[in-house]
């Protein structure tokens, strides 16, 4: 194989790796604060549908960069709400995010681009540096700055002892409200970089192919460590890939190569064990005692 | 004699999914109105339909069976604590061995069809399998498996109904089975209702589907309600750790509960695949799976609520398209909706049982 096919391979599939990587980076996010969050699928639908609107509208890329860390932020905050305000089953509330964004992206191309299924050609984009979006170099710093805002900050600390034990934070002092509203939020933030990432030339209805549930794998498999999450994502961003680069030599029917990175999550879901340890108030919403 | 006191706040209780529900009500008109069509039209177009003929009416009842089958299945799994979000791949799954059985076995009309239900049932029940062991035996959470299982349950129908079990060319180049035989398809249940004064339209599926449903439900209400098993299964949905003390086998009636789901999801598709079209297609309805969330929600996890709750999201779907058809509001619109009314559904429920809570308090206080 010649060296060029590979070097397009290693970037290609950092590309490829990004909305992934961004979307596992916001799970732990929220997860960190004990918040679970299923709808990061949904978020993304309506992240990666304005980054396309934002760019097409004021004829910029940076705009629709806008666009999409708003739309992320505000699509969090629904999630927020429910979950944190009104201690809605946060599956649930999830659930019905990822459906409600459904229509969000179908009903906003209907009324921007006039068809609901596909957005117009966007050819506001980043640059292309080594033939991708430019974009995607940003996951290395975006991905520290998580690690080093987590583990290394006091807000970090905050926010992982309000996922930890919420009461414990409550007593120090801690606003458990407002970190876990800011974890979310942040996950959301998060899902605008993937959005952004994912396909910002054109928004069709479906693209996000369930890249937001892989991220919810990705997490659990990168151990709730957004170092981990990222490393998790570019193995599934590299298997898609490869399954895109090279399917035509693989001579397996494409719906079992369709089906490969499901079957991989399931795997590595059940081969991580004892070992992957969710924060302890993950998913438990917090109630003050009285 | 014990007197039932039915107390002020069950009936609050009772009502709250219905204020969540005209909530989204009052969301979808002012959505209405942000397009441009005033309130009353989007009224109208709602109205004409989902109920201004006998026919449009029996078709709202006729989409809610999967619908109610779908709630079904995803409560029971609900009422032991377990999110069965795989309901959407069990029914692909069993749609498929259902199809199978009623493609390939010969058999007598009068045991074709239950084969074909059984079939059906093992098929959503084996889909559930994995996720349901990875779950038990390894803490594995169910939610992620069995998103991934859907997704996986896409392509394995994709692929054998494009290949292995292509009947392609049959009727149409479209990717699809063989025909279903003769002996294994839904006949229609028009004339029984005909009999009964409501006279429902030849076009319209009022088909074996309703029977299975109704079978199904009554199933689920005794074995919740009259069965030990089914107390075990409440009990371990109220809380596993007094379960546990109290001597239940949380594992296994949770694996119970989950294969069950499975199964009652595997008869799903059953409708579309065996009176409406007659073969199967990975092209079937898909999301009915995501709907049954809801739909059980609604319904409070059990089998009366669901009927409820099912005809409601039946309704809501046929608004959409009644929507689409009369009015400039997109079609996109009914899943903004089912989004927004489960969020008002479970906030107002929130709210309700804080209030109440407060209440008593201020009584015993």
């Amino acid at each position: 194989m010649n060296t060029s096919i590979m070097v397009n391979f290693l970037f290609k599939g950092l590309e490829m790796s990004c909305p992934i990587a961004f979307a596992a980076l916001g799970g732990v996010f929220s997860e960190k604060s004990g918040v679970i969050n299923i709808a990061l699928e949904g978020f993304m639908i309506v992240t990666a549908f304005s980054v396309v609107w934002g760019a097409v509208a004021f004829q910029t890329i940076w705009m629709g960069m806008v666009f999409a860390l708003v739309a992320g932020v505000l699509m969090s905050l629904i999630h927020a709400v429910a979950t944190i305000t009104f201690r809605v089953n946060q599956i649930v509330s999830g659930v019905a995010i990822n459906i409600l964004a459904v229509g969000v992206g179908r009903f906003l191309s209907e009324r921007v681009f006039g068809q609901e299924t596909q957005s117009a050609i966007n050819p506001f984009l980043f640059p292309t540096v080594m033939g991708i979006n430019s974009f995607a170099f940003a996951l290395i710093p975006i991905a520290i700055i998580s690690w080093f805002v987590l583990y290394k900050t006091v807000f970090g600390l905050r926010l992982r002892t309000v996922g930890e034990s919420p009461e414990a934070a409550d007593t120090l002092g801690i606003n458990v409200y407002v970190m876990r509203y800011a974890g979310v939020m942040l996950s959301g933030l998060m899902v605008g970089f993937a959005g952004a990432t994912l396909y910002p030339t054109k928004w069709v209805n479906g693209m996000t192919g369930g890249r937001g549930f892989i991220a919810l794998a990705c997490m659990i498999f990168g151990r709730w460590h957004p170092i981990g999450a990222v490393l998790a994502a570019l193995l599934f961003g590299y298997a898609d890939t490869f399954r895109i680069m090279f399917e035509t030599m693989i001579p397996i029917p494409s719906q079992f190569v369709m089906m490969t990175p499901y079957v991989l999550a399931v795997v590595v879901l059940a081969g991580m064990v004892g070992r992957a340890r969710p924060p302890a108030a993950d998913g438990i919403p917090y109630e003050p005692g009285e | 004699m014990r007197k039932i006191k039915i107390d002020k706040y069950h009936i609050y209780e009772l009502f709250s999914p219905l204020l969540g529900v005209l909530a989204a009500i009052i969301v979808l008109l002012i959505i209405g109105v942000a397009v441009g069509e005033n309130p009353a039209a989007t009224l109208k177009a709602i109205y004409k339909f989902t109920m201004s003929t006998s026919g449009r009416l029996a078709t709202v009842f006729s989409v809610a069976i999967p619908l109610f089958i779908s709630g079904l299945a995803v409560s029971i799994a609900f009422r032991a604590g377990v999110f069965n979000i795989g309901v959407e791949g069990q029914y692909f799954i069993g749609g498929l061995v259902g199809a199978l059985a009623g493609i390939y076995l010969p058999l007598p009309r009068i045991i074709h069809i239950p084969v074909v239900a059984i079939c059906a049932m093992l098929g959503g029940a084996l889909w559930a399998l994995i996720p349901a062991m990875l779950k038990i035996g390894k803490g594995v959470h169910e939610v992620i498996t069995t998103i991934m299982f859907n997704n996986i349950a896409l392509a394995l129908a994709n692929y054998l109904v494009n290949g292995p079990l292509s009947g392609r060319g049959e009727v149409s180049l479209e990717a699809q089975t063989h025909h279903i035989r003769e002996t294994a398809q839904f006949g229609k249940l028009n004339h029984w209702f005909r009999a009964l004064g409501w006279n429902i339209p030849n076009h319209v599926f009022m088909d074996y589907s309703l029977i299975i449903a109704a079978i199904m439900g009554i199933l689920v209400w005794l074995l919740l309600f009259r069965l030990r098993y089914g107390f075990e299964i409440r009990a371990v949905g109220t809380s596993t750790d007094v379960s546990e003390y109290a001597g239940i086998r949380v594992k296994r009636i949770q694996l119970g509960a989950f294969l069950t789901s499975g199964a009652i999801a595997g008869l799903i598709g059953l409708q579309e695949i065996f009176a409406i079209r007659g073969f199967y297609t990975y092209e079937i309805a898909a999301g009915l799976g995501f709907d049954g969330i809801a739909i059980a929600l609604i319904g409070r996890n059990s089998p009366l609520g669901v009927i409820f709750s099912s005809i409601l999201f039946a309704f809501l779907t046929q608004a959409g398209y009644g929507l689409q058809l009369y009015t400039s509001v997109p079609l996109a619109i009914t899943f903004v909706i089912s989004g927004v009314m489960i969020l008002f559904i479970v906030v107002i429920n929130e709210i309700v049982t804080r209030y109440i809570r407060a209440q008593r308090k201020k009584e015993a206080a």
